[in-house]
Parts: structure tokens; C-alpha cells; sequence
């Protein structure tokens, strides 16, 4: 049973939002080129709904981005998950693929833009591939440390009572580098979400990203104002959605 | 019934760690000695003295330096079915219920599903944990663990079970309940125990016979057989008799 808490900490959080709209509305009387008020943000969204930018309704400009995102992210998942487990458990991994994976790591996946965009153009499989590689090595290297870190304990455990090394590998090390995993995973749906903006910026013609470039290149305040909110939005559902899957995949956690 | 034949053979086993700059540390000198079938034997030493290393050597997670171990008669070879332990720190599995836990054993010996689960449950039962089977590890308490933790020894259906320090983490009270558990489980199931502790009371307690060990590296100092009759007083002259003795005779630990 979790303890009551004062009434007051529930208002807190209240308190900390109405103080922050009254500093965006001053702000927006004191300078209005710069930052456009409440009100003008909102008749913005409203505007975007009805009528589409470059011809792409929002919903869509938000589903395009989206599809770029979980596409790779869910590939970068199973590959990095896949592959993590491998240099972490066989010494002979870890010696061959794993140090070519620390040659490329520590390049930022935005370095790969330019060199994407010659080999394979602007495409969809380019984006993703970006946002691939920025996502794949967050993986990867938290399934390893996750695997790394299982207590040596478990594994006598399992061999006390007679696990094969594939069961060791897939009811042992697994199971108990799941949180570790997961830690990855959530940190690369966010940095997915982050890529999928740089991407859509060079040669995209939809795409959230592309919408806010779009808004920047137009001056248009109000646009980049609704395009942060709909971005920060989409990634805190994104980061909600991870936390629901971790629960459901890892009931034994409190 | 007690037969003469021993179960388990130690000659001369000695056990020597290695770190980085060659440096030797010696942990097992010269150890020897027999354990009877259905006997329970207590390895008695002072902390750090080298008495987990025996039990894993035992336990075929590690092989000696030089010496043997025989079991039956054949020198033991990695981990076996024959051979089951309770450990320190419980080892149970947080992603597996504690009938998944128990069932472990059985499980990887290739017991149908519904056979090992009935295993399971009966063992559970005889722990005294009877509809707990769906709960978590971490929703029992440290008592309730290491009973699920000699539940899941019993349930792989061993020869030897070997118990490294199972009660040192419990409270006292706790400790002396889990005695008399440990006692009537090994009356009612008729294994060979061997039982670790760094306690003179509780080897005095529980043994058939007590092997003294030094502080590192490990040499047997004595012997002693405890012919109390069971249920022991804790309080009558010869066991206050036998702790002196004993007491008196182990090394302490640095």
C-alpha cells in the first residue's frame, strides 16, 4: 500500500503549468515576431488539420514519420537483440564481429547522411537505414552490457540443474539481461523519434521533420511551434508505449 | 540404514586460484575425506576459508587443481543429475514463478511437463509452501526463498545434495525453524547431505559427523561424530560439551 500524500503534491504539477503558460504569454505580448502566443499556435494546428502542407494531409505528414521510425527501430530491435546476445555470450563473436561493431559504433548516425544520400538517394530506405544505425548500436551495446552483467550465480544455477548452453543462453542470460535490454530499447525509440527529424530534413516531402524545416524555411512561428508540441507528443506516447510492452513482457518486475 | 560404503571419496583434493601476475593463492590443501550414503555431514570452517570452492568442485562447476573426487566410485565430470545444491544466496530465477523454479531440475532432465509439475508441486509441499506456486521469488521472504531454494534441490531428484551456507542470511528465529525443516525433510527423504556453516551450533545441531576445516587454505583439522540422539538440546551438558571442544579446535577468521 502506497502511502497517502498531501493534497498539495498533487497541485504542484498544476501549479508548475499555469506558471509556465503565463511566462509563454508574456513572452508572446512582449515579443510577438518571436514567439507566437497560445492562441496563435492553437489556430495554427487548427489550420494544418484542414488545410495540407505540400499536398499531405497532417495525419499523414505524422504516419509517414512514424512508419520510418518503428520500421527501424523494430529492425534495429531484433538484429541488436540478436546480435548483442551473440558478442556477449560466444568469445569467437565477440572477437570478430564484435570489434568491427566498435570500429563503426562511436560514428554518429547523422555523420552517415551525405554518404547514405549519394549511394542510395532519397528514398524511404535510406531514412530508415539512418535511423537504423543510430538505433542499432544503442541496442546492441545494452543487450551486451546487459549480458555482461548477468550474476554468475544464475548461470551455476543453471548448470547445477543440468541447462544445455542454448537453454542457459535462452532461459539464463536472456531473461536476466531483459531489463538491461529494455533500458536500450526505450533509449532508442527516443533517439529514433530524434533522427527521423535530421533525416526528413535533407530531401524528404513529408514527414514531421520535413513540416518543421518546412516551417523554418517560411518564418512561420506558429507552424514550429505546433510541429515541437506534435513532436514532443508522439515521442512521450512512443516512450509510454515501450514501458507498456516492458510490463507486459517482464511481469515478474514490481 | 546406514551401509559402509562410501558415497562420496575426497583424496588429497587441493585447489589453487591464479590471478593476472601469476600470483598462487592456495584455497583447498590436501583435503580429504568420505561422506557414508544417507549420511549428513557438516563442513565446518571459518569464513572466506575455501568451503564454497569444495561445494563447487563438488558440484562439477570446477575442476581441481590436483587430488580427486569420486562419486560412487567415478570421478565427477562437470555437473550431474546426482548431484544437487541449495545455495548461499537462494539463486532463484526472478522471471520464473516458484513452481517454475522448483521444476527446473525435472525440466532439463527431459520430464514430460505434467510429471514434473506434479514432482514440483509435492516438493513445494513438503517445504511447506502449498499455494504459493504462482507467486514471484520476490513477493516471499528470505525463509520462504531458501525453502523453495531446497525444494527445487529435492525436486531434481538427487543423491548428494550439497547446502552451502543455506540459513547464513536468515534471522535467528528463522534460522533455527529452517534446522528442524532441514532435518525432517533429509529423515523423511533419506539423501546424502552435505551441509556448509560457519556456525558451531548449527553443525553441532544438524551432523552426523562435523569436518573441521582450518582458515585458508583449507585443511581438514578434525573430525568429529556427534552421537546425540535427535531430536538435540541445545542447552544439555554434552552438546554445550562438543561446542567447547570444537570451538576451541577452529581457526578464526580473518
Amino acid at each position: 500500500m502506497k502511502n497517502k500524500r498531501p493534497l498539495w503534491y498533487y497541485l504542484l504539477p498544476l501549479v508548475s503549468l499555469v506558471l509556465v503558460l503565463v511566462g509563454w504569454l508574456y513572452m508572446a505580448a512582449a515579443k510577438p515576431l518571436l514567439f507566437p502566443s497560445p492562441a496563435e499556435t492553437w489556430q495554427r494546428l487548427i489550420k494544418l488539420i484542414e488545410v495540407p502542407l505540400a499536398r499531405v494531409p497532417l495525419y499523414q505528414h505524422i504516419l509517414i514519420s512514424l512508419r520510418r521510425v518503428l520500421g527501424a527501430v523494430t529492425a534495429a530491435c531484433v538484429l541488436g537483440v540478436i546480435f548483442g546476445l551473440l558478442v556477449g555470450w560466444s568469445r569467437t563473436f565477440r572477437a570478430t564481429l564484435g570489434s568491427i561493431f566498435e570500429i563503426l559504433r562511436p560514428i554518429p548516425p547523422i555523420a552517415w547522411i551525405p554518404l547514405i544520400t549519394v549511394w542510395l538517394g532519397i528514398g524511404e530506405l535510406p531514412k530508415m537505414l539512418i535511423i537504423f544505425i543510430g538505433t542499432f548500436t544503442i541496442v546492441v551495446t545494452n543487450t551486451y552490457t546487459g549480458v555482461a552483467m548477468v550474476d554468475p550465480l544464475t548461470l551455476s544455477v543453471g548448470r547445477v540443474f543440468g541447462a544445455s548452453r542454448r537453454q542457459l543462453l535462452m532461459e539464463f542470460v536472456l531473461p536476466a539481461a531483459l531489463p538491461a535490454i529494455f533500458a536500450g530499447i526505450r533509449m532508442a525509440i527516443g533517439v529514433g523519434w530524434a533522427i527521423v527529424l535530421a533525416a526528413e530534413m535533407v530531401g524528404a516531402s513529408a514527414g514531421v521533420g520535413f513540416l518543421i524545416f518546412r516551417g523554418n524555411e517560411l518564418r512561420d512561428m506558429p507552424l514550429i511551434f505546433v510541429c515541437m508540441f506534435i513532436i514532443g507528443s508522439i515521442g512521450a506516447l512512443l516512450s509510454a508505449g515501450a514501458s507498456w510492452l516492458e510490463r507486459r513482457l517482464c511481469p515478474w518486475r514490481p | 540404514m546406514e551401509t559402509l560404503t562410501p558415497k562420496l571419496c575426497l583424496r588429497g583434493v587441493e585447489k589453487t586460484f591464479w590471478d593476472k601476475k601469476g600470483r598462487a593463492t592456495p584455497v583447498l590443501d590436501q583435503v580429504s575425506f568420505d561422506v557414508r550414503d544417507q549420511e549428513f555431514l557438516v563442513l565446518l570452517g571459518p569464513g572466506l576459508c575455501g568451503k564454497s570452492v569444495l561445494l563447487q568442485l563438488i558440484a562439477g562447476l570446477d575442476e581441481p587443481t590436483a587430488g580427486q573426487i569420486l562419486l560412487d566410485g567415478q570421478p565427477i565430470q562437470g555437473p550431474t543429475p546426482k548431484v544437487s545444491m541449495v545455495f548461499q544466496k537462494t539463486g532463484l530465477l526472478a522471471w520464473k514463478t516458484v513452481l517454475e523454479n522448483v521444476e527446473i531440475g525435472p525440466k532439463y532432465a527431459g520430464v514430460p511437463r505434467e510429471e514434473r509439475r506434479r514432482t514440483a508441486r509435492r516438493f513445494i509441499e513438503m517445504v511447506g509452501l502449498a499455494g504459493f506456486e504462482n507467486a514471484w521469488p520476490r513477493q516471499l521472504s528470505g525463509g520462504m526463498k531458501q525453502r523453495v531454494g531446497i525444494a527445487r534441490a529435492y525436486a531434481a531428484a538427487p543423491e548428494l545434495l550439497v547446502l552451502d551456507e543455506p540459513f547464513g542470511a536468515l534471522d535467528a528465529q528463522t534460522r533455527y525453524v529452517m534446522e528442524e525443516e532441514i532435518l525432517r525433510i533429509w529423515e523423511q527423504e533419506k539423501k546424502t547431505v552435505i551441509f556448509v556453516t560457519n556456525n558451531i551450533e548449527e553443525a553441532v545441531y544438524l551432523g552426523d559427523r562435523v569436518v573441521l576445516l582450518s582458515s585458508c587454505p583449507a585443511r581438514v583439522k578434525n573430525v568429529y561424530p556427534i552421537r546425540l540422539p535427535r531430536p538435540r538440546d541445545m542447552l544439555s551438558a554434552e552438546f554445550l560439551a562438543l561446542r567447547e571442544e570444537i570451538s576451541a579446535a577452529m581457526d578464526l577468521s580473518v
